[in-house]
């Protein structure tokens, strides 16, 4: 498998040919998936790593991003004698836009990064052609795995971030700054509909951005020159550009959602 | 190994057992109704014609002290008044029988909640007794309206008749506006015209029948309602034995202020009026008066 890019001169060219390949590499990896059900303890391990083990990084950011945005809101909304509205704010914020955009940069450091690295040094160290040899499908048994490692896991990661910045405004609007815990509560209720806030808004769209984030990790990996500055830039790169995708993919999500 | 990949198993079960649970703590804790753990409280009822924005789970007030929240809403069909279940707690059990549960709104635009004032009744509200008298909530159309005037204006339920009033300046006054006797909505006006003759303005007020013995010496007057609100016509009865008929002409009439003179006029009556009631150092008022 040498899916890497043929090189151009020309950035856009560069980059057009970037997205081709990495359109066809996810080809390649959804016609994968019956092959690597074979490996489904490797698809468990995955998950255990991109999912289990991002959870205290998901879960602390949660918090804290629910508890600055109620301290923001709270601020502002006194202006108008309105804060009881903040909790309802609070979550309608969360669940629509900083939950799914959050989760998915932050899975794109802690998860995207790791499996571009690990990849790339498989590749480096000629691990992937090993398995070529060995008769093991590198895309069945390395690829796909992560990539559904991925999709399952950041829709889970995003519920758990979005509880806890429920959590964390909670503590900061009720428990400290003395909004009504039942106002907070049926405000939020009120206005926070399960259909378009939580499975269009956290549920799809972290589908959407694990599949996106995960993919381009992995392709990344795959395409990495294999020596060690091609990790690090292949690495960088999964940064970069799943960044730029999670933002530009969350307008046109949120264009075609509302 | 295999207890490596065993230890991932449990891993990876926990952190989707996980996942779902904070996806059903969003899907049932923060979008539907559920019910918040309380302390212990009993709950009665209140009948009120208009809840207004009311939501489950508002809270309870006495002196505007939170003693509980609005269990629940309910609609019997067929009835027209909403039942509101109220959760007080088991602390407040001395709730008189006849106090008033109102619905209030917090500030302007904030939230309803339901106000408890107590009443004298030596009798207390039991468990799953109800509060029999009740406010229900203003709609914000019906206290504009009555703000600005326009909103009570009767329906000539007992035909009319008709007077004219000669102003020599009637503002902003139009057809449609009401006319007021004592504040209360009497008729209203018919027509606003220039008299090409008189150069000035003729006002027609069509007056509800059932009010036929207003003197004819009564004066007429374009006020405002409030410092910003529409224009309305007041008539204050005079002393005559003989009432207004049908055709008459109102001969006393107070035209329309300007806005200065309104502004002044506030101004002045407003802060004599503080004094009066408050008199908490506010003597920095204009010592003029009317």
């Amino acid at each position: 498998m040498n899916a890497r890019a043929p090189q151009h001169n020309n950035v856009v060219i560069q980059s057009l040919a970037q997205i081709g390949n990495c359109g066809l590499f996810l080809l390649t990896l959804l016609v994968a998936i019956p092959r690597s059900f074979r490996y489904v303890r490797e698809t468990v391990r995955q998950l255990w790593f991109v999912g289990a083990m991002s959870l205290t990084i998901i879960m602390v950011c949660g918090l804290f991003i629910g508890m600055v945005l109620m301290l923001q809101l709270y601020n502002v909304l006194s202006i108008f004698g309105s804060t009881s509205a903040s909790g309802m704010v609070v979550a309608l914020a969360v669940y629509r836009e900083l939950g799914p955009v959050v989760t998915a940069l932050l899975f794109a450091g802690r998860a995207g990064t790791s499996i571009t690295a690990e990849i790339g040094l498989m590749r480096a160290t000629d691990q992937i052609d090993a398995m070529e040899m060995m008769a093991v499908d590198p895309i069945a048994y390395v690829a796909t795995p992560r990539f559904l490692a991925g999709l399952i896991a950041m829709p889970l990661l995003c519920c758990v971030f979005c509880a806890m910045a429920i959590f964390g405004g909670h503590l900061v609007g009720v428990t400290w700054l003395g909004i009504d815990n039942g106002t907070f509560w049926s405000n939020m209720t009120a206005v926070v509909v399960v259909h378009t806030d939580i499975v269009n808004g956290v549920l799809f769209k972290s589908l959407v951005f694990g599949a996106v984030v995960s993919l381009i990790a992995v392709f990344q990996g795959f395409t990495t020159p294999p020596t060690s500055e091609g990790v690090a830039y292949a690495t960088t790169r999964t940064v970069v550009a799943s960044s730029i995708a999670i933002l530009a993919l969350d307008f046109v999500l949120t264009a075609f959602l509302m | 190994m295999s207890q490596q990949r065993s230890s991932y198993a449990v891993g990876t079960g926990l952190f989707i057992v996980l996942g779902f649970a904070a996806l059903a703590y969003l899907a049932t804790q923060t979008s539907s109704v559920a019910n918040v753990h309380q302390g212990a409280s009993y709950s009665v009822d209140a009948h009120f014609t208009n809840i207004g924005q009311l939501k489950e789970r508002a809270p309870v007030k006495i002196a505007g002290v939170r003693v509980g929240q609005v269990q629940s809403i309910t609609l019997t069909p067929g009835q027209e008044v909403a039942d509101v279940k109220l959760a007080i707690d088991k602390r407040y059990d001395a709730i008189p029988q006849d106090s008033v549960a109102t619905i209030f709104t917090s500030g302007l635009l904030g939230d309803q909640y339901v106000g408890i004032e107590y009443g004298s009744s030596k009798q207390m509200v039991a468990a799953g007794g109800t509060l029999s008298r009740t406010k229900s909530s203003q709609p914000l159309e019906e206290m504009l309206g009555k703000f600005f005037g326009a909103g009570g204006v009767t329906d000539n339920i007992g035909g009319t008749y008709v007077v004219k009033a000669d102003f020599t300046n009637v503002g902003t006054l139009s057809a449609g506006a009401p006319v007021k006797m004592a504040g209360v909505v009497i008729g209203s006006v018919q027509s606003v015209r220039a008299d090409p003759v008189k150069l000035n303005a003729q006002v027609v007020l069509a007056i509800d029948k059932r009010y036929d013995t207003i003197p004819d010496d009564s004066s007429a007057a374009v006020f405002t309602s409030g410092l910003i609100g529409s224009q309305y016509v007041a008539i204050q009865p005079g002393g005559s034995p003989d009432a207004l008929k049908d055709g008459d002409e109102m001969i006393l009439t107070q035209s329309a202020m300007q806005l200065e003179d309104l502004i002044g006029k506030f101004l002045v009556n407003g802060s004599s009026s503080d004094k009066k009631d408050a008199g908490d150092g506010k003597s920095d008022t204009p010592a003029g008066k009317h």
